[in-house]
């Protein structure tokens, strides 16, 4: 028999191996304090990300914020909605109260009392804010009420069509922190009741509300998964000891990846979040061990030192399939360190370490501890675990397998045609906000605001004009006049001013019609709705002058009265100071990154249909989300195709064959496929959480063959002589498959707590990994037994 | 022996007449700023500048005549050369203490002449960091003033006043002026948002004597929050040329006269 060094060193050593490994463990813990998260879904890619970048150059550009609170105010008691004295009177004292408060950027909030209306009243051009004191009576806030609808700029921005819901625009300083001024919104709001319903909703509170989770899925949730297999593995073992040993083993490889990953600097995200929960389920691989330890100790019962004995032959019969199940767990992880999405790589490396630590521990903890259990408590357990009914029952399966290989085969093709079939189905997307429960306070804030304004989806295009304009559109845009008028014109057209030029601001307007076409798209905003305005307004509010004026000396002029009373920011957020750039401002219904695909399709057609010499690029926080779903869709094809040959590459390596590497692969297989086909079939989006998962699950789920083909093959090493390649196969199924089934259970019990997390790419992940580990297993002790029947030959088995 | 003790008295008392208060500092430098000679003119070109320095201009004559006294009521005439499509614009204000000011702006595109309201003195002037109240006053009974402290800027002894608004409708929560002890002239203001952050900054840079008097030529207004800065300068600059107040009418706004405006 082979002796391993370190096993041969713990079993000496015992105390020596538990007292480093509590060291260590202290060093790694001294690490948590300094723990610090991070939810800001844009840091997902790094800030030198050619996304990350442009956003914050078109952020700079206009003078637009990074970060905005929208505070919803509804009233669905009053008739005339919110536009009635007591309501406007909360408004205002509301905006007053949030004006002062620190972090917001208090000359840029936009509501009643504050965004700037431009009106004519008795011959007066009036710029300025919309509501500047509350109306106090009815007829005052009827009259309120006209105002308001009179420009459309506020339909569907600041108020609904229907006048019951209006939005406070919020934008924070930079290094402002938004969970607290967020928490501050919501005091101001408590101290103003009525019939009003109040949100806060915005980047920021989905943040915050993420962190908070994200803590809660950790301190709560990942104990809870620990409390959960404990009493698994108690139930199955019924040694506390040895329960003990293993949740030591995984607490123990929690502490040092987490207090590594804290103490080399990195925030954890929501991926690094799961990390505990994972590592708890790849440390339940370690059954093998006390599977195997509790067989031989049966068998070596009454001999000399029959626990160390037990303990040795334990360890070299599981040496080979452990340590390459955690090669292949911890290269299945460590291929995300090749993917684009920050936390992903970190996670990746993360869990690879860790799987790397649980396994030192496999070969020296747990033969230490074992060192320790008592022979009485042994052998009681050893007896209980003979009366069991697991084993035998596995053993049938798999025989049923062996036995009736062309039905089982036929009828797994069966199902992974109909998968097929569901998977064609799948559809791509990426949603921050389905993130949230249907039921929390920021899915019913979304959605609430949706129904009633513009959208809460953000995006922008930036139009750009291009140098030198050509020769047409000048001709083309010739207003009637002398020379005098030609010289402007061409002056005009010329790229820096060009924005100002009636042709760019009619290409605007027509470009935002188009898209408010779009079903995703609720409200559209540029400079040319504040030219339009002035142009009527100054023509005693005639509807024939809500156009685009024409010439460009009329644009800048109306845009310069315009700009001589407003906030400078109203300007400056869609048009830049040199007028070569114009950013139309696009509300979406849905946060669905396909939203914006759709809006940069149609503004392709748009451009195409009405060429004019511009460049249009989106941004902004929609596009954002957009550009990130496609890297997860690039990443996971990437990390597929990787970790399928790694993984590939470990079995043939472990096996020294191809031929059982391809038949070790076939159970993962089938498993992925009915699983993404099932997802298909149920229509959920095919997400950044789940494409991760499929790219892990590869090196999880082929532990289970791994285990079966490595003992298989050793069982005919030793015993093919005297028994049947069925009958081996039944054995295989029986022995070592009750320890691949126990893996399952306990991975299942551990991952099936995450499906009551409140956000759902957790409960996502916790469905996909319990329905993996399940099916992964029955393929593996039924699908297994059936192929190696069929390809005996192939196999040379025989 | 009482004749002693009496003039003892006089010199230990306080002497309250000889001393400044807070108001009369500001009403002597808003005279001094604001209200020089019958008439000003001056070319301003301002330099409306952002973070990153992208530089936009603002090129205008400006005119103006007090009607009454300083600290009473003025009327200002400001024709625009740049940017180039807003040439020829040109903007008219009659100020009055404590009362909305009436404003007029002639718009050549559409050969209008067009009434302003003027209820929000705070908003940007031509999209500049001054607001029209840095521009052309603020009324003194507006705020309350009390002279904090005395500094030297650039060398010169002045008077720190800090003025707070009697009501708090206003947008800053009060302003420190560094007032010249000599000329009045306002050398630097900080205004205080109501949060008590420091969030505008004024900067009186060249200061020259024109027709006797001193007159700020040079001056920046900063934006502390955005980074934004705007930057002025005038150039001939001049006093008492006596123009007439018929110049201050919607027909002029029209047709400025040459010889006031080149």
């Amino acid at each position: 028999m082979t002796k391993i060094f370190l096993v041969e060193f713990s079993l000496r050593r015992p105390k020596l191996v538990l007292l480093l490994a509590a060291l260590l463990t202290l060093v790694f813990l001294s690490q948590f304090p300094k723990m610090r998260t991070d939810t800001n879904p844009k840091h997902m890619l790094p800030d030198t990300s050619d996304v990350r970048v442009w956003n914050d150059k078109v952020d700079k550009t206009f003078a637009l914020y990074e970060d905005t609170i929208v505070v919803g105010v509804e009233n669905e008691v009053s008739a005339a909605g919110v536009l009635n004295p007591d309501t406007l009177g909360r408004l205002a004292r509301i905006t007053d109260a949030i004006l002062l408060l620190d972090g917001v950027a208090s000359r840029d909030v936009n509501g009643f009392t504050t965004i700037t209306n431009v009106t004519a009243e008795a011959g007066t051009l009036k710029v300025g804010p919309l509501m500047p004191a509350a109306p106090k009576t009815a007829a005052e806030a009827k009259a309120f009420e006209r105002t308001l609808f009179g420009n459309p700029l506020f339909v569907d921005r600041i108020i609904s069509k229907d006048g019951k819901t209006t939005a406070l625009y919020v934008p924070l300083e930079k290094g402002a922190n938004g969970a607290e001024i967020a928490e501050k919104l919501r005091v101001i709001v408590a101290k103003e009741p009525g019939p009003e319903r109040y949100y806060i909703a915005g980047d920021p509170v989905a943040r915050d509300t993420f962190g908070a989770e994200m803590f809660k899925l950790m301190a709560i949730f990942s104990p809870i998964a620990g409390a959960i297999m404990f009493i698994a593995i108690q139930l199955m073992f019924r040694n506390l000891a040895l329960s003990a040993t293993m949740m030591g083993v995984s607490m123990v490889a929690i502490i040092w990846s987490m207090g590594l990953l804290i103490g080399v600097g990195f925030p954890v995200h929501i991926m690094s979040s799961m990390a505990p929960v994972f590592l708890m389920a790849i440390a339940t691989d370690s059954i093998h061990i006390f599977n195997e330890f509790y067989f031989r100790y049966r068998e070596r019962r009454g001999d000399q030192d029959a626990k160390l004995t037990a303990i040795r032959e334990t360890m070299a019969a599981v040496n080979r399939p452990v340590r390459y199940t955690a090669l292949a767990t911890a290269a299945g992880f460590a291929v995300m360190l090749f993917m684009n999405i920050i936390p992903v790589q970190v996670f990746g490396g993360l869990i690879a370490f860790g799987t790397i630590v649980l396994r030192l521990l496999s070969f020296s903890f747990i033969p230490a501890v074992l060192t320790f259990v008592s022979e009485d408590k042994l052998k009681a357990a050893a007896e209980g675990a003979a009366r069991d009914r697991l084993g035998p029952a596995l053993g049938r399966l798999g025989a049923f397998g062996a036995a009736r290989p062309g039905l089982t085969v036929a009828a797994v093709l069966v199902l992974a045609a109909i998968s097929v079939w569901g998977m064609s189905k799948i559809h791509i997307n990426n949603n921050l906000v389905s993130w949230f429960k249907a039921d929390s306070e920021i899915r019913v804030a979304d959605t609430a605001m949706n129904a009633a304004l513009g959208g809460t989806s953000l995006g922008y295009l930036v139009v750009e004009s291009i140098e030198p304009p050509p020769k047409s559109l000048l001709r083309g845009d010739l207003p009637p006049g002398g020379e005098e008028t030609l010289g402007a014109a061409r002056r005009v057209s010329s790229a820096p001013e060009f924005m100002k030029d009636p042709a760019a601001m009619r290409w605007i307007e027509g470009l935002q019609r188009h898209l408010e076409a779009s079903k995703v798209v609720g409200k559209t905003f540029s400079v040319a709705d504040y030219v339009k305005r002035i142009n009527r307004v100054l023509h005693e509010d005639d509807a024939k002058f809500d156009a685009v004026p024409d010439t460009k000396d009329s644009v800048g002029q109306y845009l310069f009265l315009f700009s001589m009373s407003a906030k400078p920011s109203d300007l400056d957020n869609v048009v830049d100071p040199t007028f070569t750039k114009a950013n139309v401002w696009v509300q979406m219904k849905t946060w669905d990154a396909d939203a914006m695909r759709q809006v940069i399709a149609a503004t392709a057609a748009y451009q195409t249909a009405h060429p004019l010499p511009v460049t249009v690029k989106p941004a902004g926080i929609a596009y954002f989300n957009l550009v990130w779903n496609e890297e997860v869709l690039g990443d996971l094809v990437l990390g597929f195709s990787l970790a399928l040959a790694v993984v590939f590459v470990i079995l043939a390596l472990d096996f020294r064959s191809l031929k059982w590497a391809l038949v070790a692969y076939t159970p993962l297989l089938f498993t992925i496929l009915l699983i993404y086909g099932v997802v298909g079939f149920v229509g959920k989006d095919f997400d950044m959480p789940l494409s991760v998962m499929s790219t892990l699950s590869l090196g999880m789920a082929v532990d289970f063959a791994i285990h079966f083909v490595s003992r298989f093959r050793q069982r005919r090493e030793e015993e093919g002589a005297r028994e049947t390649v069925a009958e081996s196969l039944a054995w295989t199924a029986a022995r070592p498959g009750k320890g691949i089934m126990r893996n399952a259970l306990l991975f299942a019990a551990a991952f099936s707590v995450m499906m009551a997390a409140p956000l759902t790419p957790y409960m996502a992940v916790g469905a996909f990994i319990v329905a993996m580990m399940l099916l992964s297993a029955l393929f593996t002790l039924l699908l297994l037994p059936a192929l190696v029947m069929l390809g005996r030959r192939w196999l040379a088995v025989e | 022996m009482k004749r002693w003790s009496v003039l003892l008295a006089a010199l230990l008392l306080p002497i309250p007449a000889l001393a400044l208060t807070g108001e009369e500092a500001m009403k002597k430098s808003q005279a001094a700023f604001l209200y020089p000679g019958k008439d000003f003119k001056a070319r301003v070109l301002m330099k409306l500048i952002n973070r990153d320095g992208q530089e936009r201009v603002r090129e205008l004559t400006m005119l103006r005549r007090n009607v009454g006294a300083p600290g009473g009521e003025q009327k200002y005439f400001m024709v625009f050369f740049k940017p180039n499509d807003v040439k020829d614009m040109s903007f008219m204000t009659y100020k009055y203490p404590a009362k909305d000011d009436d404003r007029w702006m002639f718009i050549p595109a559409v050969n209008m002449v067009k009434r302003i309201a003027a209820q929000d003195k705070r908003s940007s002037f031509v999209g500049s960091d001054f607001t029209y109240e840095d521009v052309s006053g603020r009324d003194i009974e507006d705020d309350s003033h009390a002279i904090e402290r005395e500094e030297k800027v650039g060398g010169r002894d002045c008077y720190v006043v800090k003025s707070t608004p009697k009501t708090g409708d206003a947008d800053f929560g009060h302003k420190l002026t560094w007032v010249d002890k000599a000329n009045f002239l306002p050398l630097k203001e900080e205004q205080y948002d109501r949060k008590g952050a420091r969030y505008k900054e004024f900067s009186a840079d060249e200061v020259a004597e024109v027709k006797g008097f001193p007159t700020v030529v040079r001056r920046t207004m900063k934006n502390l929050q955005t980074g934004h800065r705007t930057e002025v300068g005038y150039s001939k600059t001049d006093y008492n040329l006596g123009i007439d107040d018929s110049l201050f009418s919607e027909r002029f706004l029209r047709q400025p006269p040459r010889k006031w405006v080149d």
